[in-house]
């Protein structure tokens, strides 16, 4: 145990060293403080802002893996390059309500998105908005929202990047950019090539090789050294996106994203079939695209935008063993759905600040699938939803901001109460941006077309699940000449009743309905410093912290249900990570520390239950880059350890993670074309 | 600083990293069991995809549970989807589906004696259930493959399998569950089908089908006087989709001469009943949310039940599980999943009908074993 305690210090205490020996010799500066804006469209939003310094570290990972190490989301990943969602406050995946370029992209048929499709390098901006936040961008968020945007190119003329990763496994990644930019169009194409076998060596302690006499007795036995079964993948991904700005006001803003992929689903750990007798695989099409239109005036300013997602999901499970072929499972989907929205932002005063949205999506899925327990549609309809958001932002005094929001939504025919939402900032001390923030909302989610629809077991009868949270917190923000500062931490209390819940039934399959009321509550806190410890040397700090106890106060199943009073399955009571990047001249060493408490895999979180809990998970990564600039060309070659201490852990029952890896990442882009 | 100055700093905290690397699993040490009274094994499904099935064991006559016994006695994970049990000459053969395994463990000592897996054979895909048919020789019947598997049950070798010949429905040609009359063993196909198998032990070979008029034979049982009792969940019926017409049946066949005797139309909610027998084979049990019990001669299915579902104080009545009957003593063990998620609770009745004791157990108790 001490081992996982004295890791997370070693780096800060290493770090604090070289920064005591470096302050010695820093360069005198005039101090110039610096302040953010005080923004009334913030006002009182609880928000991590992730940029390209954070999203484009590493070729090789997905969002997932970036939310991971950056943020105080918990995500639940089944192992490398499977699926992984994304959790705020202790909430489940599908209160995580995700956007890209305005438009909301949770499946339609499950309500979530699995994070480790979407490459980081193919976002430049993320927000997340923590709560009763996520009302100011999408409904539904009961945990909270994620906000996904491509940035138009600031640096005029052309641009190309390339960027080769070469990792264990036989794990490589390919990204190639080709942008340019204009004083009035914009326009960057990212092209991804990822593939691996991802068939990590591991130590199998679900099973146990004996060794026998020849009488057959035992004489000895241990945990055989396996690899990953059906781990293999193969992503693509290409981005197209255009910005036009006329320089009166007027933005266009275009992108089209297509992605396949074509990934073997991992064996069980517990799993003793032979891997080559059976494939177990998942495709994916999928094409996002957005547009829109923004016009911005003196005190106003409106947007048009319209949107189009596909996504055509197969997964296959089958042997041919001895030349007979033998159906376990296979299932089809395909979703379409389309996005328009309007909006427009008034300021009838300096202090006022009016909004109003409405926003209509038009999903169709048909679902098919051939299993023991069904063969035919699984459905096949079409659904409208409709989003009214009307809000009213007011400064009285220069230190007091005050929002109000509405928001109604109906899907189908069907309204959902009208969802009220209030928040407040106090300015306590301007030149630290010393803020006191609070809110309080009432929030729902209405039940995905499966939760409804899905046959077997769709239950037309569900109600929409309910929230009521209120936050409070505080931030501080301090911009020096040679450091800046950013704290960022919040309490919150949420109650969600109805949760929807699928659990087996009596015929075999699943069904789902409003059972649960859970509590959640806790603390979340960020940290970001960053200190000039010199003319060379400079030093990153990240750190973040949450703690959220999410209790099930739902009726009980039976008297014999001990679930009451107890934390939800496979959710954390604590996570943290803290991040620190020393740069010296081209030279960079970053050091990555993540831990999330153990988690329950029972509802009655019974300790002493064989495989009743996932123990606590520290995993540490770092990387050493050394950056090149000549005219022609600037370069970067960098190498990275995952997994720094080798640590056997999963985060799923029976789905085993890699231990130690590399990668080698080489980065160029040529600077022809530049102004 | 310089690099060159915080080279000796930086080369201390790898040294320290490097102490604190490896951080891993902790074996378990394996616990050592000798039980030899009777006792009842309770197998518990766990989660499909968790691979946290498990297996309990209760004594009677102490009223005292051990769970999770295989993993403690063994070190090892039981697996995915535990699906039956049995128990034949000292060995309990437990089959654990989704992980493609049928363990042998020994029944005083939790102890494994020796398994036999997918990759031992030919086509075993997903095995469901087994029958020991002599001493040297068992079938295990699959979810998916359309074969029942030939293996030896002391040296745990493969022998062969008996393609089942019955025609694919929909790209599936299940077996279930087993049980023997004289040199024939009785295989009902459940899935998409309305088959009773009938394979000769001396060929190990299907001779002949019984044809169902209801479909989706789920559950068989063989009572004192050679009468084969089966149960169909009818298909299903869904908004879209409907495969036959989602009413279950119960049957009574001869299995001498393979003819139906009776054929009953059940409720369209008892789809999902449980049967077994009694010590002595003359009575059957029903498990459809309440319990209840049938004499075989009698001529029709009780109409109220023989012991009521556990009913809390506010009205919430029990969901059961599993039905297992004591064949020493008659006692009836019904298990309760709770909510699917957490350690289920076992129900111990007399014969009679009385509650006598109940116990917590694994994840989704499915079946009982009595030694």
């Amino acid at each position: 145990m001490w081992r996982q305690v004295v890791t997370p210090l070693l780096c800060p205490l290493f770090l604090l060293f070289c920064q005591s020996a470096a302050a010695q010799k820093l360069v005198e500066m005039e101090e110039v403080e610096v302040n953010s804006t005080h923004r009334l469209k913030d006002t009182g939003l609880q928000q991590t802002v992730l940029d390209t310094t954070v999203l484009h570290q590493n070729v090789s990972q997905s969002l997932a893996d970036i939310l991971t190490k950056h943020t105080t989301l918990f995500i639940k990943s089944y192992g490398r390059a499977t699926e992984s969602t994304a959790e705020f406050r202790g909430t489940s995946p599908s209160h995580t309500q995700v956007t890209w370029s305005g438009m909301k992209i949770n499946s339609p048929m499950l309500g979530t998105v699995d994070l480790s499709y979407i490459p980081g390098y193919f976002v430049d901006e993320v927000t997340l908005l923590h709560g009763a936040s996520s009302l100011t961008a999408v409904g539904g968020g009961l945990g909270g929202a994620i906000e996904m945007r491509t940035r138009p190119i600031t640096t005029e003329g052309w641009g190309l990047q390339y960027v080769q990763g070469i990792g264990s496994f036989s794990t490589y990644d390919q990204f190639l950019r080709l942008n340019y930019a204009n004083k009035h169009w914009s326009s960057s194409t990212r092209l991804m090539y990822s593939s691996s076998k991802n068939n990590f060596r591991y130590t199998n302690y679900d099973k146990m090789v004996d060794l026998r006499d020849e009488e057959g007795n035992i004489i000895s036995s241990y945990h055989p050294k396996e690899r990953n079964k059906s781990g293999y993948f193969h992503d693509v991904n290409a981005m197209q996106d255009l910005h036009y700005n006329d320089g009166r006001g007027n933005t266009v803003s275009a992108a089209i994203w297509y992605s396949y992929s074509l990934r073997g689903l991992p064996f069980l750990s517990v799993d003793y079939k032979d891997v080559n007798d059976f494939t177990n695989e998942h495709q994916q099409n999928s094409l996002n695209s957005a547009l829109s239109w923004s016009h911005t005036g003196s005190n106003w300013s409106s947007e048009l935008k319209a949107g189009y997602t596909f996504q055509d999901i197969a997964y296959d499970y089958f042997t041919t063993r001895e030349e007979v072929n033998t159906d376990i499972t296979h299932s089809r989907s395909k979703a379409n759905t389309g996005f328009m929205q309007a909006g427009a932002d008034y300021m009838p005063r300096e202090n006022w600040l009016l909004t109003a949205t409405l926003a209509m999506y038009y999903n169709h899925v048909r679902s098919w699938d051939r299993s023991p327990f069904h063969i035919g549609d699984n459905f096949n309809l079409g659904r409208m939803e409709y989003n009214l958001s009307l809000s009213a932002k007011w400064r009285p005094v220069e230190r007091l901001s005050l929002s109000a929001i509405l928001r109604e939504e109906v899907y189908k025919r069907d309204f959902v109460p009208l969802v009220p939402a209030i928040f407040a900032d106090y300015v306590l001390y301007k030149p630290w941006n010393l803020k006191l923030k609070a809110s309080i909302a009432r929030n729902y989610r209405y039940p995905t077309m499966s939760d409804l629809y899905f046959q077997p077991g769709g239950n037309p009868d569900l109600q929409p699940e309910r929230g009521f949270s209120y936050d409070g917190g505080v931030e501080m923000q301090i911009r020096k000449p040679r450091y800046s500062l950013h704290i960022n931490a919040s309490a919150f209390d949420s109650h969600i009743t109805d949760w929807i819940l699928w659990t087996p039934n009596a015929k075999g399959y699943w069904q789902p309905s409003n059972v649960k009321k859970v509590h959640n509550y806790g603390l979340e806190a960020e940290a970001e410093a960053e200190i000039m410890m010199g003319k060379e040397w400079s030093l990153l700090l990240r750190g973040n912290y949450a703690y959220t106890p999410s209790i099930n106060k739902g009726r009980k199943t039976n008297s014999n249900d001990a679930s009451y009073g107890k934390q939800l399955c496979y959710v954390p009571k604590t996570s943290a990570n803290v991040s620190a990047t020393l740069k010296w001249r081209s030279w960079s060493v970053a050091y990555t520390w993540t831990h999330y408490s153990e988690r329950y895999t029972t509802t009655s979180n019974e300790p002493d239950y064989i495989t009743g809990r996932l123990k606590p998970y520290y995993m540490s990564d770092v990387t050493l880059e050394k950056q090149f600039q000549w005219r022609v060309l600037h370069a970067s070659i960098k190498g990275a350890i995952n997994n720094l201490l080798n640590t056997e852990y999963v985060t799923v029952l029976s789905h085993p993670m890699a231990g130690r890896n590399f990668e080698i990442l080489v980065e160029l882009t040529p600077q022809w074309g530049r102004k | 600083m310089t690099l060159k100055g915080s080279l000796p700093n930086i080369c201390a905290a790898l040294a320290l990293l490097g102490l604190a690397a490896c951080s891993s699993y902790d074996g378990s040490e394996e616990a050592v069991f000798l039980e030899e009274g009777q006792g009842v094994f309770v197998l518990c499904e766990g989660n499909y995809q968790s691979g946290n099935a498990s297996l309990s064991y209760y004594d009677p006559e102490t009223r005292t549970v051990e769970n999770g016994v295989f993993r403690r006695a063994n070190d090892r994970k039981l697996g995915d989807t535990g699906q039956a049990i049995v128990l034949s000459e000292g060995v309990a053969y437990i089959t654990v589906e989704n992980s493609g395994i049928i363990w042998g463990m020994d029944a005083e000592t939790f102890r494994v004696r020796g398994q036999l897996t997918t990759g031992d054979t030919e086509h075993m895909t997903n095995p469901r259930y087994m029958l020991p048919v002599s001493q040297t020789k068992a079938y295990v019947t699959d979810l998916y493959a359309p074969y029942i598997t030939i293996f030896n049950p002391q040296t745990y070798a493969y022998i062969g399998s008996i393609p089942t010949g019955q025609p694919t429905a929909y790209g599936y040609s299940s077996t279930e569950q087993l049980v023997q009359w004289g040199k024939y063993v009785f295989a009902n196909c459940w899935c998409y089908s309305r088959s009773i198998l009938v394979i000769d032990t001396e060929k190990d070979a299907v001779c002949d089908s019984i044809t169902l008029s209801s479909w989706q034979p789920k559950r068989m049982v063989l009572d004192s006087r050679g009468k084969l009792w089966v149960i169909t969940d009818g298909g299903y019926g869904t908004e879209h989709e409907t495969f036959q017409n989602d009413v279950p049946h119960l049957y009574r066949i001869d299995a001498e001469t393979w003819v139906i005797e009776d054929d009953w139309e059940m409720d369209t909610d008892e789809a999902s009943v449980e049967l077994a027998l009694d010590a002595t084979g003359s009575y059957l049990y029903i498990l459809n949310n309440d319990i209840y019990r049938m004499g075989i001669t009698e001529s029709h299915p009780p109409v109220r039940p023989f012991i009521g579902a556990p009913t809390d104080e506010d009205g919430t009545r029990h969901k059961l599980y599993g039905i297992g009957v004591d064949p020493h003593n008659g006692d009836i063990y019904v298990g309760d999943a709770v909510d699917y998620m957490q350690s289920g609770t076992v129900y111990r009745y007399t014969a009679e009908g009385s509650l006598t004791d109940s116990f917590r157990v694994g994840i989704n108790p499915n079946g009982f074993a009595f030694k």
